[in-house]
């Protein structure tokens, strides 16, 4: 029976519909947006009592004052070590290291699939670890858990494959993002280490589940920063030298600690098993006695400590001692195989390197130096820098932390530095080093920054005579076949397209007597698509091997012709660059 | 093999049809939304929950260690005090009162930076609050940024002071004046007296204090009204009298000097200052051939032996006159010696005003050639200045 057409008043009132409209608002690119919001509702909630968690852990074992007890360093991280050895190896065995990399092999790997056995083992396990003393930080197990949780809600959501690839790095920036208070540097943390790739189709996702994260840590921890800021300030250009120096700093001390993790980390990994279950308590144990020795702040995440570096306690000498001490302690924490994670580490570490730096310039160049807070803002945002890799996040960070812009300047400075040295001396970052060590390959943004993008142009050739306007005729068209060397040639159509035929085609309907018939008529239903010369070489290959020739043509005017590109120019430009 | 269903069977049957489509509807996406805005309800009033244990907790250990603090800074121990206002700081790391407190502590120790920094902090967040800047402007004065220490302490006196207001302004001001008069800003120094003087209530040792201040201000008249204040309610105040003399002296009003430094020197005997200063004003009021009630025969003989002093003076300290002037004084004082002998002074008005004239150039000449004099030349300098001009 045949169709009747459908008026279109009646196609519009049928697709825009009460019905219609529900079932449009449930496709699920928009349940995902909506969805993510309720991920970073519950990623929230996770981390606030997850930090709850940390807090009364450390209560109960260390004690409430600031001063510990010999006895509470020394058994505390030794004996928490000694349980959260077992509950890793026994029953949360997904949960060791920091978490970031373990998310990113859940996006790359395991088609976004987290346990979530994962999120209950990181939470009991780094709450321990980091209440008991253990020189470890939350913001890296809340991303794993925050993963988790989001992993969990799209398989039961039963998210297509797409979407479930996705979901982890929404739920890890919401868990991150609610640790560390700051959405913005958990968003691009995320995009940088996580995902490794700019990926437009996912920002609304990761930032709305940010922001809803933070909002629901916000209304139960309140705003206030993990430590307070001092006045910030840059008093005279010429501090900027000081920053420099900071920068170098900086970069070797990332370099030493990146270098000890990868030293030690897969020796740690490769000794007998019964050692594993003693491995964290004797890096309890370890800690434990440098704190005993003299420096305590070393215990923990140690953000009070960062807070009374920027006020300016302690004497620069000893700042750089507890900057070496932290190194050693987070060593010991992280090869051994506790959960946890570096970032609160790595801020500590560089806002007492910072702190330390610039006591030591204010006590040789007084002239120079500025506050020790502003150093140890750019400070910890040095070793974001060198030793994290994430030179975008840890500008964004220090912004959002202290909430000064007149800062940007020296942080870039010091960052740029660090990085390059970083990157000099340890090539490989460490979160692909930790991956590589677990015998993992992941994506890196940093070596994608490195490789170089072939582009159309690389490979494009001069359009040499193949262009034919649709304003002629047949008859003269080919006459002027014989100039071209290919067996196509391209016709610009009017008002605007191109199209592409064969010379033998051409000649057949010359033949046909249709020789005084413009070329624009009788080739319009062969129309080609069109490449840009900035367009990835990659977009090419999807029109090549269906259009033996593809024309490039200018953005400005689609009507001129750039150059021309074939299959072959394609596959000969990759060849070419593989050989290089 | 029977192919008929039992009853039970046929219930199960049901059963699962029932459960499959439940699921399949439990699979629809409005519902699921609907389930998960439900469990994040819950989750949340499970947090909240947790939160108020977690709140309370931290605030009852703030409060235990901040208590402990205040009670060892009260003490003067300020190595345990600082311990325990950072332990409270742990449970609530942005409170004012603690930070306040620990800053206090601080300055206690000695910890000068540490303490700036964290008051600092407390001033971005109220810069009205007096406590923080009387602090920062003790530091600044202590190194040496006098106009950031001014202007602190001008904030403090204008300050927020939530206890003790009338007391912690005076604090300040009395410290602001304090600064001014080291640095040598009289004029300030004077200014704020004024408005601290107008002010101040009748309290004897207060107004006393303000008069020493205006004493070292050089404000002889508002320092010898502020000794008045404070001699009404306390007549037998020693220092206040002394300082009452010493000002009475400064405005060279040496009868009143006399009698204020008098009974100073009978209330305090080992004040010695005040007992010179009584045998100069005395000296003074002996040797003024200009003041009342002296007869006239007294009168020449205060000029015979002003006019010996003068002369004295002179050859210990020979003045050399400038170029082209007229005679020396040692010539002058030595044409007029013939005639100034008490006969002559006692017929002759305008001789005692030439004599004494001649003295009193005499000593101003020498004290600006060989410095201050002493004795009873200091005497015959001071009657000089209390007649210029007349």
């Amino acid at each position: 029976m045949e169709e009747r057409p459908i008026h279109p008043a009646a196609a519009w009132l049928n697709e825009h519909s009460p019905g219609a409209m529900w079932r449009s608002a449930f496709r699920e690119d928009r349940f995902f947006l909506v969805l993510s919001v309720f991920i970073g509702v519950f990623s929230g909630l996770a981390v606030v009592c997850f930090r709850y968690a940390i807090d009364w852990s450390r209560i109960y074992l260390l004690g409430t004052g600031v001063q510990l007890t010999p006895a509470r360093m020394l058994l505390a991280p030794t004996l928490a070590g000694l349980v959260i050895a077992v509950l890793v190896i026994h029953f949360f065995p997904t949960t060791r290291g920091s978490g970031v990399n373990q998310t990113k092999a859940a996006l790359y790997i395991f088609n976004g699939h987290i346990p979530v056995r994962t999120a209950i083992g990181k939470f009991i396990t780094a709450a321990l670890a980091i209440g008991s003393g253990h020189s470890l930080g939350p913001e890296d197990p809340s991303l794993q858990i925050g993963a988790s949780l989001a992993s969990v809600l799209g398989r039961k959501m039963r998210l297509s494959r797409d979407r479930m690839r996705l979901i982890a790095p929404v739920g890890a920036a919401a868990g991150l993002s609610a640790a560390f208070n700051a959405p913005i540097s958990a968003v691009l943390f995320v995009i940088e280490e996580v995902i490794g790739r700019w990926s437009a189709g996912i920002l609304g996702s990761v930032v709305l589940s940010a922001i809803s994260s933070v909002v629901v840590m916000r209304w139960f921890l309140g705003s206030e920063p993990l430590f307070r800021i001092p006045a910030v300030e840059l008093k005279h250009p010429a501090e900027l030298i000081a920053y420099v120096i900071l920068g170098v700093v900086g970069g070797l001390a990332s370099v030493a600690f990146a270098g000890g993790i990868s030293a030690l980390r897969p020796r740690c990994k490769a000794l007998p098993l019964w050692t594993q279950y003693l491995q964290p308590a004797i890096a309890g144990l370890l800690i434990g006695i440098i704190a005993m020795l003299g420096a305590p702040q070393i215990m923990g995440a140690g953000y009070e400590y960062i807070d009374q570096a920027m006020h300016g306690q302690f004497t620069w000498q000893f700042l750089a001692i507890l900057a070496g001490l932290k190194i050693l302690a987070t060593l010991l924490s992280f090869v051994s195989g506790t959960p946890g994670g570096m970032f609160a580490p790595t801020l500590f570490i560089g806002a007492m390197l910072g702190a330390a730096v610039g006591g030591a310039q204010h006590a040789f160049l007084p002239h120079l130096a500025g506050s020790a807070g502003t150093y140890a803002l750019v400070g910890m945002g040095v070793l974001f820098a060198g030793f994290l890799r994430a030179p975008m996040t840890s500008v964004f960070m220090v912004l959002e932390v202290s909430g000064n812009y007149s800062i940007i300047v020296p942080v870039i400075v010091a960052n740029t530095f660090a990085y390059v040295i970083s990157r000099g001396l340890q090539p490989t970052p460490i979160f692909d080093l930790l991956t590589r060590q677990d015998g993992l390959e992941l994506p890196s943004m940093e070596e994608q920054r490195e490789e170089g993008i072939l582009r159309v142009e690389d490979a494009m050739q001069p359009a040499d005579g193949t262009v034919l306007d649709a304003e002629k005729t047949l008859e003269h068209a080919t006459q002027s076949l014989d100039r071209s060397n290919s067996d196509h040639v391209l016709v610009r159509l009017s008002p605007s397209g191109w199209s592409s035929v064969s010379k033998q085609r051409l000649s057949e309907m010359a033949a046909e007597g249709k020789g005084e018939t413009t070329l624009g008529s009788l080739v319009d239903e062969f129309r080609v698509p069109y490449l840009h010369p900035d367009h990835p070489l990659e977009l090419a290959l999807r029109y090549v091997d269906r259009w033996p020739l593809v024309p490039v043509v200018s953005r400005a005017d689609f009507r001129l012709l750039e150059g021309v590109i074939t299959q072959r120019d394609v596959l000969d430009r990759y060849r070419e660059f593989g050989e290089g | 093999m029977s192919e008929t269903i039992s009853a039970e069977e046929l219930e199960m049957g049901v059963a699962s049809e029932t459960i499959a489509r439940y699921r399949l509807y439990l699979r629809k996406r409005p519902v699921m939304l609907a389930v998960l805005l439900v469990l994040a309800a819950i989750f949340f009033a499970g947090v909240t929950g947790l939160s108020r244990l977690y709140r309370a907790q931290r605030e009852s250990l703030g409060n235990r260690w901040f208590n402990r603090g205040v009670g060892d800074l009260q003490g003067g121990r300020f190595d345990s005090a600082v311990t325990e206002f950072r332990a409270a700081l742990l449970y609530s790391r942005d409170n004012y009162f603690y930070q306040l407190n620990l800053a206090e502590a601080l300055l206690g120790m000695g910890h000068t930076r540490e303490a700036s920094a964290y008051l600092l902090n407390l001033w971005d967040r109220e810069p009205e609050n007096g406590l923080v800047n009387l602090e920062l402007a003790r530091i600044a004065s202590r190194q040496g940024r006098t106009d950031e220490a001014i202007r602190y302490y001008h904030n403090a006196v204008y300050a927020v002071w939530t206890l003790d207001e009338e007391r912690m302004r005076l604090v300040a001001r009395l410290e602001l004046i304090e600064l001014l008069l080291r640095i040598g800003a009289t004029t300030q120094a004077q200014s704020e007296l004024i408005a601290l003087a107008e002010n101040a209530g009748e309290d004897p040792a207060q107004q006393q204090k303000i008069g020493d201040l205006f004493l070292r201000a050089q404000d002889y008249e508002h320092a010898l009204t502020a000794y008045h204040v404070s001699l009404r309610s306390s007549p037998h105040n020693a220092a206040a009298m002394a300082g009452a003399g010493h000002a009475a002296l400064e405005l060279g009003r040496y009868p009143q000097a006399q009698r204020y430094l008098q009974e100073a020197v009978k209330e305090n005997p080992d004040d010695t200052e005040s007992a010179e200063r009584l045998k100069m004003v005395q000296m003074v009021v002996r040797m003024d051939p200009f003041r009342r009630q002296i007869s006239g025969a007294e009168r020449s003989r205060a000029v015979v032996t002003a006019f010996e002093l003068a002369g004295q003076r002179l050859k210990s300290c020979p003045v050399r006159p400038a170029p082209g002037s007229g005679p020396t004084l040692i010539d002058e004082w030595a044409s007029l010696k013939p005639k100034v002998t008490e006969m002559r002074l006692r017929r002759d008005a305008d001789l005692v005003e030439s004599a004494m004239d001649t003295v009193f150039r005499i000593e101003r000449e020498t004290s600006i050639q060989c410095g201050m004099p002493t004795g009873a030349d200091q005497a015959l300098l001071l009657i000089a200045k209390l007649h210029e001009g007349n």
